[in-house]
């Protein structure tokens, strides 16, 4: 979380001076929310983080918070190509894992846990992933698994993914919570979000 | 042949003359030096203290007693009668990286363990930290990084010794010009630290051998780190300090063994830990780096069955044209070899699967389930289980 954490001060600093617009939360209502292909349906409001806070993520890549995004944080990313990975760095030898169209459950598992490695910080982090389990996202098989996330100077994250694969495309679902009290906190609320999230017209 | 050889007595006698010096170099503390803290020092040692709590809490501290006890037997040994002066964390990383602080706290990266072939190579590293300790650098150090940063907090800097090496670059560049020891330093270290291991009866040409292994993991890894970490950063270039130290040890204690031979001590404690230790290293998603480290383990004789299934982990995941068949051969081998973790079972199950051999992956799957009945991901095995699927 170290990386995410100081670039997220950087981004506050940079916001305060500059006072730019398109860095703002904006607030996501209750209902169906349709993120590129893949809808979501939030229970209670959320907050958007704004791409500036969150220079990890792929540009279609959504990321919504409670309580703050050190706290809690839901990552919306909907459909991953063939050969690309689902989080993303500025560094040339950051050495990314890529997503495979012919990823079988424990492959998406370890994709997972070795990007949320680099997302938190590489060698500043321990990621384990456990009960990898069958889930239906509406017609669609995919699965669903828990992540733990020791970090050397912040909190323990806990978490939960979703994610399926339709036509060679990767759906993911992922929500962290800072242990104790955040992860149980908004943990029904994320994981209805994750197990009912469907593809938009298909699900 | 004979050109070489002359080259290396021409190379030797060139550095015949600064290296004589180094034998010179010694303690400049006795045990149990307390530092005493200037007049303006207070708030310093402080954030020093309050970095080792942070230490003691950090979530990537290893507690495990036998990893413990195995590190600290060593640094005790090298350290002889400085063996009180130190305390010993082991921290969960798979990066190269050993450490000290002024009050001496020592951090070994689990990443020296999975690097160093023998008891004696770990210990070089020790004791090229307790060297630059003894020989007062770690306080020197200290005291230049207050200077540097007055008007700042110096518990940054510590944080970031233990985050690693992934923080912004500016930041980290900051940090380096602050933390380097001069060449100097590094050069003292090297000698002093080789000495005290030569007298704990550590074969002394570990201290370079170390280095060897880790410039031949830089030369296979497949992408190469922009920043090469603190540790690599700081200190002099790998290849001509390994060079330099080669010489002198040669001509100070003798030639090398004619080959590495590794102790059952080492052997054993790495065999114990090892799947935690390389599934850390398996996440980094570096295979050129884990390849390099796992023909080292084979060579100093870690567990077949063991090695097997990591090798089998590194091809399935890196996905390169027949890495495929590579991979399940490598699960087979370790199957075979009586030793594998349940995991090679299931992955060789998925492999099946991906073959589109269901029956084979059933079989697969089925014995995982066997010999880990309390697999958490026994719906998922389950599922392929199902004849419905």
């Amino acid at each position: 979380m170290v990386s995410i954490l100081r670039r997220s001060l950087l981004g506050i600093a940079f916001i305060s001076l500059g006072g730019c617009v398109a860095t703002t939360y904006t607030m996501v209502a209750p209902g169906t929310v349709t993120v590129e292909a893949l809808q979501v349906t939030p229970g209670e409001a959320w907050n958007q983080v704004p791409p500036m806070l969150s220079p990890s993520s792929r540009r279609t890549t959504r990321v919504w918070t409670r309580d703050g995004l050190l706290l809690d944080r839901l990552v919306i990313v909907p459909g991953v190509p063939d050969g690309e990975p689902i989080v993303e760095s500025d560094r040339k030898d950051a050495a990314l894992p890529v997503f495979r169209a012919g990823m079988l459950p424990n492959e998406i598992e370890e994709l997972t846990e070795s990007s949320i490695f680099k997302l938190f910080g590489e060698g500043g982090v321990s990621v384990n992933t456990s009960s990898l389990r069958p889930h239906r996202f509406g017609e669609h098989r995919g699965i669903l698994f828990n992540v733990e996330v020791a970090v050397s100077d912040g909190p323990d994250y806990k978490g939960l993914v979703g994610s399926f694969i339709v036509d060679e495309k990767l759906y993911m679902m992922m929500y962290f919570g800072a242990e104790p009290y955040y992860y149980d906190k908004h943990l029904a609320e994320a994981e209805a979000i994750i197990t009912s999230a469907r593809l938009s017209g298909k699900g | 042949m004979a050109s070489s050889r002359s080259a290396f007595a021409i190379l030797a006698a060139l550095l015949a003359a600064p290296l004589a010096a180094q034998e010179d170099i010694d303690h400049k503390i006795p045990p149990g030096y307390v530092p005493e803290q200037g007049p303006d020092e207070k708030g310093i040692w402080m954030e020093i203290e309050e970095y080792e709590k942070a230490i003691q809490q950090s979530a990537l501290l290893v507690k495990d007693p036998d990893l413990n006890n195995y590190v600290s037997s060593i640094v005790c040994r090298v350290a002889g009668d400085y063996c009180n002066d130190f305390r010993v964390y082991i921290i969960r990383n798979p990066g190269f990286n050993a450490s000290m602080t002024a009050s001496g706290v020592m951090q070994i990266w689990t990443g020296l363990l999975l690097r160093s072939r023998s008891s004696d190579e770990v210990a070089a590293v020790i004791g090229h930290e307790i060297a630059h300790y003894t020989r007062l650098h770690t306080l020197e150090r200290l005291r230049s990084v207050k200077k540097s940063m007055a008007a700042g907090s110096i518990f940054d800097f510590g944080i970031t010794i233990l985050t690693g090496v992934n923080v912004p670059v500016g930041q980290m560049t900051a940090i380096l010009n602050v933390l380097s020891f001069s060449r100097e330093q590094e050069t003292e270290a090297d000698f002093l630290g080789t000495r005290m291991i030569a007298g704990a009866a550590y074969d002394p040409h570990a201290a370079y051998r170390i280095w060897e292994g880790v410039i031949a993991e830089e030369q296979a890894a497949e992408v190469k780190r922009e920043n090469p970490g603190i540790f690599a950063a700081t200190h002099p270039d790998a290849a001509v300090r390994a060079k330099e130290l080669k010489a002198w040890i040669t001509a100070t204690y003798g030639p090398p063994d004619a080959e590495l031979v590794s102790n059952i001590e080492h052997i054993e404690i790495m065999n114990r830990h090892y799947l935690f230790l390389m599934e850390d290293q398996l996440d980094t998603n570096r295979f050129g780096r884990t390849e390099a480290m796992l023909k080292r383990h084979a060579e100093i004789g870690i567990e077949p069955s063991l090695i097997r299934f990591f090798y089998g982990e590194m091809f399935r995941q890196r996905g390169q044209e027949g890495d495929l068949t590579r991979a399940m051969d490598a699960y087979r081998h370790s199957i075979e070899g009586g030793a594998a973790p349940p995991e090679a079972y299931k992955n060789l199950g998925y492999l099946h699967l991906k073959n589109d051999e269901v029956a084979e992956a059933q079989v697969q799957f089925r014995k995982y389930l066997e010999r880990k009945p309390d697999a958490s991901d026994r719906a998922m095995i389950e599922f392929y289980l199902d004849e419905e699927w």
